[in-house]
């Protein structure tokens, strides 16, 4: 019933030492126009401020709904109720997490808690990842993994420290956990921040457009990632009743492992193209208009999680064939 | 603050035909009753005063939005994200009580003696005008305050349930109420008997105090924003559904085991503020769209809408202390403060 547009926000997730306090610096004073608002944690790095920064707790609620893993962070209802109710419009608003909290929760909070959803829209999960640490903190931290495996954008920052064959390999590194993620490299976070805000990542539209860059599966990698994706390709049409108790049963046993997961199916006997994208257990899936003309007409999908490797998934996928 | 007159071409009800409407550059965030007069508060940080025989003044209290509200009958107190917490005289005087800096106050509530408010994990009191409040730690950020109707008991909400802090003889003595989940708005039964609060699911839960029995009052679409006590019963009458939700407090179990009564229907969208008619068995539902609808809390009466959608969900509702004003605000910065009853100005 709100005349007033949704309100755009990037979850701006990554280590301490990574940058985020350069980056949401950068958004506070540089002379754009535009009026940001941010909500930054207690124990982030000092430095920021600004009227339009808010101090949030990182308080995560168990939601009492009968769902295990749906968890929301119950200050960001709260204080995103409150800059709703603002003479101003805000353009945006950038959610800065701990580097060791799990991105999930800040993400659930837009599917799960109706006003949040009424007023405000998830844009894009933007990690800020370190090109000089970033391999040991993979091996030393889940949340890092965590971190690369829920992000949109990931921007590698301090490629300046690294040499040329380093920063292949944690390019491939991010590659081989999110195949989905858009990489920017920086030094000192000075990407062009409509590369970082107002990226509609979490809009089904924008799964079409995004296509992942699927790597040429590799065994002989030397890092035992806990995280990991898996993508599978169909020419075949699916069969919908099939696909829906695949993939129900999938989320509802293994909802917990996986962090995220995209795809546009092909439906035998409809016309148009099924888009979803989830988190954890939560959904969002859609019809997204006719295929184009000239387009192959296939199914894609995409698991970004852990312990992918034991939920039978290629057997699942293929069974879902008509 | 910009005051503007407002036109419209739809058929207006006696009450909008009666009223005066305003249009404020601000969202309505609250409204409460102080003497004879109507406060409402607004998203960047001022209060007009709506009194009787006068035109509305306005009073710039707050640097950003005004978050919470409550009058004990002679002041009010207001919590703005601009950290301050202010105690505010009839006549627009302010007097700031406390400064949390970058920390919002989120909730304060008052009775004739004491004040409190909460900003952040910690609730705040203070007793008698003293100076320094008594501070009451929370494992989480506080979500609801509420005295009870005598003034010797607070209720302070959050994650996880609901402590009531008792005055004692010497010090305040802490009770919990346990139920998962996260607990906002809470508030007390008028004869102090049962503890309510609304949660971040779609429910709301009560306890029976004496023996903490819980009450679990579930199954709205969505979630409860406003709750308030009416008629002799009482009922505590609920937004969050299509109808004003009125669950029947009496008798020794109050709601355990009945069913609510349904009134004030608002078609296929759910109210989000409810007010009682004072002294009456009736109740006030502002919905979604912005219109409000008058009903007696008896699902075989006829109700009446008093108030044309807005295009903008209420977000407040007061009726003068005499009854003889209402005041209806929406997320828009929408007012309607009209007398309430025909030939009455």
């Amino acid at each position: 019933m709100q005349t007033s547009e949704q309100v755009p926000v990037t979850v701006l997730t990554g280590f301490l030492g990574a940058g985020k306090t350069t980056l949401l610096n950068r958004i506070l004073t540089e002379h754009h126009g535009r009026k940001y608002a941010v909500i930054v944690n207690e124990f982030g790095e000092q430095g920021i401020d600004n009227d339009l920064v808010v101090d949030a707790d990182e308080e995560v609620f168990e939601m009492n709904n009968g769902c295990i893993c749906c968890t929301v962070r119950g200050d960001l209802i709260r204080i995103l109720g409150g800059l709703m109710k603002r003479a101003d419009q805000l353009d945006a608003i950038i959610v800065e997490t701990t580097g060791l909290a799990d991105p999930a929760p800040v993400a659930q909070t837009f599917f799960v808690d109706q006003d949040v959803a009424d007023r405000t829209k998830l844009d894009a999960i933007v990690t800020v990842a370190d090109a000089v640490h970033l391999n040991s903190q993979l091996g030393e931290h889940h949340e890092a993994e965590e971190q690369i495996a829920f992000a949109d954008v990931v921007l590698l920052n301090k490629v300046d420290l690294v040499d040329e064959k380093g920063l292949e390999n944690v390019k491939a590194r991010i590659k081989k956990i999110n195949p989905y993620a858009k990489i920017i490299k920086t030094t000192r976070c000075a990407a062009p921040l409509d590369e970082i805000l107002g990226l509609n990542a979490f809009s089904l539209k924008r799964v079409l457009e995004v296509e992942p860059d699927f790597l040429e599966s590799d065994h002989d990698h030397d890092h035992d990632d806990d995280v990991t994706s898996v993508s599978f390709v169909s020419e075949t049409p699916l069969n919908m009743d099939k696909f829906q108790t695949w993939f129900g049963n999938l989320l509802q046993t293994h909802g917990q492992d996986i962090l995220r997961s995209k795809g546009i199916l092909n439906f035998a006997e409809k016309d148009e193209r099924y888009v979803f994208q989830g988190v954890h257990m939560l959904m969002d899936a859609s019809p997204m208009g006719p295929w184009p003309k000239n387009a192959e007409r296939n199914s894609r999908v995409v698991f970004i999680g852990r312990n992918l490797e034991n939920m039978g998934l290629q057997e699942g996928f293929e069974g879902c064939k008509s | 603050m910009n005051i503007d007159l407002q036109t419209k071409n739809i058929v207006k009800t006696k009450l909008e035909q009666r009223g005066n409407e305003y249009k404020i550059k601000a969202p309505v965030t609250g409204s409460v009753v102080l003497n004879n007069a109507v406060v409402a508060s607004f998203g960047d940080g001022s209060l007009l005063f709506f009194g009787l025989n006068q035109e509305p003044f306005e009073v710039k209290a707050h640097k950003g939005v005004i978050l919470t509200m409550s009058s004990n009958g002679q002041f009010v107190y207001t919590g703005g994200d601009d950290g301050k917490f202010l105690k505010i005289s009839s006549d627009g005087q302010i007097n700031e009580i406390y400064n949390f800096g970058s920390q919002w106050v989120d909730c304060v509530a008052s009775t004739e003696n004491y004040f409190a408010c909460s900003s952040g994990k910690k609730a705040y009191l203070w007793v008698n005008d003293e100076s320094k409040p008594l501070i009451m730690d929370n494992s989480s950020t506080v979500g609801g305050l509420s005295f009870d109707l005598d003034g010797n008991k607070l209720a302070v909400s959050s994650y996880g349930g609901v402590t009531v802090w008792q005055r004692g003889d010497r010090r305040w003595k802490s009770s919990r109420f346990v139920w998962k989940g996260s607990h906002g708005k809470v508030t007390f039964s008028p004869d102090g008997k049962y503890l309510v609060s609304a949660m971040q699911e779609n429910e709301v839960h009560g306890w029976r105090i004496r023996d903490k029995i819980d009450l679990a009052m579930a199954g709205y679409p969505a979630k409860i924003k406003s709750f308030t006590w009416a008629g002799n019963t009482p009922f505590l009458v609920t937004s969050g559904a299509s109808e004003a939700i009125c669950w029947p407090f009496d008798g020794k179990e109050g709601p355990l085991g009945r069913k609510p009564t349904c009134v004030a229907n608002g078609g296929k969208q759910n109210a989000t503020f409810v007010e009682n008619l004072p002294q009456e068995n009736a109740v006030f539902a502002g919905f979604q769209d912005g219109s409000v609808v008058l009903s007696e809390i008896d699902e075989t009466k006829k109700s009446y809408l008093i108030r044309n959608a807005t295009g903008s969900e209420v977000t407040a509702i007061s009726i003068s202390n005499d009854k003889s004003h209402i005041l209806i605000g929406d997320a828009m910065g929408n007012i309607l403060w009209s007398p309430l009853w025909a030939g009455d100005n």
